[in-house]
């Protein structure tokens, strides 16, 4: 018999980053088409906006495009634990569901920045962007504003994989959900780089919504994964 | 004795909304600068009322379903999140016919109350299609959880209403600039319309729970034939100013009662197919 | 049921055979009731219970040591030994790099039973281990079996082939509609 011992919950969700990300990098499956529909956004609308002041809708435009290849990448991040009923096998382990949430908000959230940085100097070349305001401001935004959607959307896509549309569910279930977040992202995107006031509010009310939904998905998540 | 209670409940509900609509329409004082357009107000405010009421026995109901998995407490959180959304789209409809006359657009997309209120509608609707698309053994948690999140929003709403500007009314209730007659009535209305969603929501239960048994008897999908009180009269009404108060007055006193009219309906046949539904069960 | 014994569930398609060991393994909630195992709630016995589904629950992405590696942490195992010996017992190379997705049905078979047995369980859900695999496989999970069996620990599984277990098992039990309807040693009970 072997000891029963259990690691500890911090160890267990950096295994399963691990695995998440090694996973990804073998078939590459999400990132390549994350990448590629970010890119279509990009170039397809640089054609539609004049160039010389893109900066008030370009807060929008961002957002849209990290939003909608977050949600592709969400989906795909569960449907690999289906393939061959993988879930199963999490679910009658002894190790707690919280780490297998974890992981896989780490793992796509590390995905999703990752894209970010890629597409940055894309956003520059196209439009000729640059920012008014301070830079590291933008980063917190992003940063905050990516996890809003990754933790939110990741919770929401275990939960739609439980229904018969899967695809169909996630938006439609994450979108009004995420509202005050994406509204804030976007004006606060915005004013960073039209120089126009200091997003102190947003960054704060960006916070705020990441820890209480983060708490929320975090008790909520082993009920959702057992609910069969 | 139960129908007894209910038949007494609905004609209650009968004599306080002709009495309540009565008095909006006639005997409350019309307002200065506003005109008759804002005896809108009598229906607008009592179906927000009563809509988050709704919402917020819908997440009493699902963390109590968390908690017990009474199949009860689900029921009632299905019969609240949609007799909500019934109302809320009752104030959603005519918050705008009111503000094309007083703001003169029907929407304001900067504002705050405005979009969190079509979002607080977006989400229960969400919760609605979640509750029809999920498969058999999951849907109740699934949907309880979203209940939870849905309802998490609202402190979110009423912090963004602080933080960000808004152009609709302060809630005047209680302070002194709102006339004690216009109050009265008011309180009128939200009593009529609070006992007339409760009245609904009652029937809309017993119907839910007919379907829970019937599931129980014969493991079958309840055919969700769904979005019915979803769909809303196509309107269009000509600019302010060349046209009477009164036209955006009646607008928006028809387009709520022929929403709650449609939900009734709605609800009627889905009462007529439950009770073919049991006399084959009974039959077969 | 009694502790180490062999035990084949039967029954018509759509009788509850899967759910039912579903249920044990915890992953269907009972409608109502609770199972105890060892004397304790399904939900505190994951320790000590393997279980084998009819999908091979495995990542087609890793190789096989790979995939076992990812479990066996999830049960608190942090040391290759006790996989690559269950490699070992199931017939597999511990050293064979292929990812799963290139492995043959019998194959992902075998690592999908020393998925289940790795962190030595003493009871063993097993679900069609025998569905699609070659005659030569099926032989080698088939002895394993009987090699757990007699090591005092208690196996349940369902099988429409039986002729396989007719000198392995202990016990059948039939069920139909969700019920159990019929049970008996396995010698006399069938052809």
């Amino acid at each position: 018999m072997t000891q029963p011992t259990q690691m500890s919950i911090t160890r267990l969700t950096w295994i399963n980053v691990a695995k998440d990300l090694r996973l990804e990098w073998r078939s590459r499956d999400v990132f390549n088409s994350m990448m590629f529909f970010a890119l279509v956004v990009v170039v397809v609308f640089s054609f539609a906006f004049e160039r010389d002041d893109s900066r008030p809708v370009m807060g929008g435009l961002i957002w849209i495009a990290f939003l909608f290849s977050t949600t592709m990448a969400l989906n795909q991040s569960w449907a690999r634990e289906l393939r061959n009923g993988v879930l199963d096998a999490y679910r009658v382990s002894p190790a707690p569901a919280e780490a297998l949430f974890l992981g896989k908000v780490l793992g796509n959230f590390i995905l999703i920045v990752l894209l970010e940085c890629l597409m940055a100097p894309l956003f520059v070349v196209f439009y000729n962007l640059n920012s008014v305001g301070p830079l590291w401001q933008l980063v917190v935004i992003a940063l905050l504003g990516t996890w809003a959607l990754v933790v939110n959307g990741t919770f929401f896509a275990a939960m739609s994989i439980r229904t018969r549309n899967r695809e169909l569910m996630l938006p439609l279930l994450l979108l009004p959900i995420s509202v005050p977040a994406v509204i804030t992202m976007v004006t606060a995107t915005t004013q960073v780089l039209t120089g126009e006031g200091a997003p102190d509010v947003q960054m704060k009310f960006l916070a705020g919504f990441c820890v209480i939904f983060t708490t929320a998905c975090f008790l909520l998540f082993e009920t959702v994964l057992n609910a069969e | 004795m139960k129908s007894k209670i209910f038949f007494l409940l609905a004609a209650l509900t009968c004599v306080l909304l002709a009495y309540g609509t009565y008095q909006g329409l006639v005997v409350a004082p019309t307002e200065e600068t506003m005109g008759d357009v804002q005896r809108i107000f009598y229906v607008h405010v009592p179906a927000a009322t009563v809509g988050f009421t709704m919402f917020f026995v819908n997440f009493l109901a699902s963390l109590l379903y968390l908690w017990k998995r009474s199949s009860r407490a689900d029921a009632l959180a299905g019969t609240t999140a949609e007799v909500g959304v019934v109302f809320c789209t009752v104030v959603l409809i005519t918050g705008p016919i009111w503000a094309r006359y007083a703001w003169g657009v029907w929407w304001s997309p900067w504002d705050m109350r405005l979009n969190t209120t079509l979002m607080l509608w977006l989400l229960y609707v969400s919760y609605l299609v979640l509750r029809r698309s999920s498969t058999a053994g999951s849907t109740s948690v699934l949907a309880a959880a979203l209940a939870v999140f849905a309802f998490l929003d609202v402190p979110i709403v009423y912090m963004a209403n602080r933080w960000f500007r808004t152009h609709h009314p302060a809630p005047m209730i209680g302070t002194p600039n709102l006339d004690h007659r216009m109050q009265n009535i008011l309180f009128l209305n939200m009593i009529a319309f609070l006992v007339f969603g409760a009245l609904i929501s009652w029937f809309r239960y017993e119907l839910e729970r007919t379907t829970q048994k019937i599931n129980a008897a014969h493991i079958r999908k309840a055919a969700g034939s769904g979005a019915a009180m979803l769909a809303l009269p196509a309107m269009w009404m000509a600019t302010p100013g060349h046209v009477n108060p009164l036209a955006y007055l009646w607008g928006g006193y028809l387009a709520a009662w022929g929403i709650y009219l449609s939900y009734l309906l709605f609800l009627m046949s889905k009462l007529a197919k439950l009770k073919k539904e049991m006399a084959e069960l009974a039959a077969g | 049921m009694e502790a180490g014994k062999f035990y084949v569930l039967r029954g018509e398609n759509g009788a509850g055979k899967s759910t039912l060991l579903r249920m044990i393994a915890g992953l269907n909630e009972p409608t109502e009731g609770g199972i105890f195992i060892f004397g304790k709630p399904n939900k505190d016995a994951r320790h000590s219970m393997g279980y084998m589904a009819h999908a091979p629950l495995l990542y087609d992405e890793l190789d096989g040591m790979e995939n076992l590696r990812f479990f066996a942490r999830l049960y608190g195992i942090a040391t290759d030994a006790p996989l690559q010996d269950a490699m070992r017992r199931v017939g597999l190379d511990p050293g064979l790099a292929r990812r799963v997705g290139q492995y043959s049905q019998g194959m992902r078979q075998r690592l999908s039973l020393a998925r289940a047995i790795f962190h030595e369980p003493r009871l063993l859900l097993l679900d069609e281990p025998f569905s699609n695999v070659d005659p030569e496989s099926a032989l080698q999970i088939a002895k394993l079996l009987a090699g757990m069996r007699s090591e005092g620990n208690t196996i349940l599984l369902v099988t429409h082939q039986i002729g396989l277990l007719a000198n392995l098992a202990d016990e059948y039990l039939m069920l139909s509609h969700g019920q159990l309807v019929d049970r008996g040693p396995m010698a006399g009970g069938n052809a």
